[in-house]
């Protein structure tokens, strides 16, 4: 397969036409929240740094890493965007992403980019946040884990919805429970150590050559954990 | 941080793109990733999709290149021009 014919998010036709219009009933209002969060105020040093931080995440999600058996992953950025610019930037930026990704690369279906959305855009940075808020005792683990844990529950997340599609369609639509759950999260589990090697490298880096960066996501204690 | 160092981090992000894709299609190009994966082995056909995309990712290294070029230029000024859209509305 070629990069041109790559179709790395949910495309439409794969999930039942239900759990399709659950996944834009249940990512919107959260987007909405995110947007209303940030529009109530934006830091005016975000803007540029948030600007390259998004388009630096588009070009490094086309960027497919093996993982063995014949299979890739690629970054999604999430626990990035939330570590350098909060869960209501991280919430934004992967949203602006994922829309251009399906509109104007025909990365993932139109239908579908409520579900892509709710698994990446909504389910991975809040999976993020959880993670660094949880482990604020335990720092040293607390950027590899969110890493990890955002792509695997997100990935997990998919598979739900897959089974869920297969369980309400009779079969028409989805894939079987007992296939797309353990497949998910077998291939996840492994991708999402390559999204957290690449996290961390990225964050270490960036707290040794401009830490000013960790602070306006107001994630302090993740400054202080690789530093 | 000031401008330029902003267009030195779009700079070394572009590199190391540039880098990345070359490393891409020497090992990962010809393969599925994981939702595509799980599709392929259950023998899920892809349906037709619904929108046709003006764009694709490219085929070859220039191909993906350039397709990157434009999507990093469009997520910027998306992202930038909203964000500073929202700040002015809050100053006003």
């Amino acid at each position: 397969m070629l990069l041109g014919e790559v179709n790395t998010h949910i495309p439409d036709g794969l999930m039942d036409p239900v759990v399709v219009g659950l996944g834009w009933a249940i990512a919107l209002p959260f987007i909405a929240l995110a947007v209303y969060k940030l529009n109530k105020k934006v830091d005016e040093r975000m803007v540029p740094f948030m600007a390259i931080l998004a388009a630096g995440i588009f070009v490094a999600q086309m960027l497919n890493f093996p993982v063995g058996g014949g299979t890739t992953g690629h970054l999604v950025g999430a626990a990035l965007a939330v570590i350098l610019l909060g869960l209501y930037g991280g919430i934004l930026v992967l949203t602006t992403i994922l829309v251009i990704q399906c509109l104007v690369f025909g990365d993932g279906g139109l239908t579908a980019l409520g579900l892509n959305l709710l698994n990446m855009a909504v389910i991975a940075p809040l999976v993020s946040y959880g993670v660094l808020r949880l482990l604020k005792k335990h720092q040293s683990l607390a950027v590899p884990l969110a890493a990890w844990a955002s792509v695997f529950l997100a990935a997990l997340a998919c598979g739900l919805l897959l089974a869920l599609s297969y369980t309400i369609s009779g079969g028409d639509f989805g894939i079987v429970a007992s296939v797309s759950i353990p497949a998910m999260a077998g291939w996840h589990a492994i991708i999402a150590i390559g999204e957290a090697l690449i996290t961390t490298g990225v964050v270490v880096f960036i707290s040794r050559v401009a830490p000013e960066m960790l602070e306006m996501g107001k994630n302090q204690e993740v400054k202080e954990a690789v530093v | 941080m000031n401008w330029k160092s902003y267009g030195k981090a779009t700079a070394v992000i572009l590199v190391l793109f540039a880098i990345g894709l070359v490393g891409y299609f020497a090992f990962s190009a010809a393969f599925p990733d994981g939702l595509e994966k799980v599709m392929e082995d259950n023998h899920v056909e892809e349906a037709e999709q619904v929108w046709t995309a003006p764009l694709s990712y490219g085929e070859n290294w220039a191909g993906a290149l350039i397709a990157g070029l434009i999507g990093f230029a469009l997520t910027f000024l998306l992202v930038f021009l909203y964000l500073k859209g929202m700040r002015s509305r809050q100053k006003a």
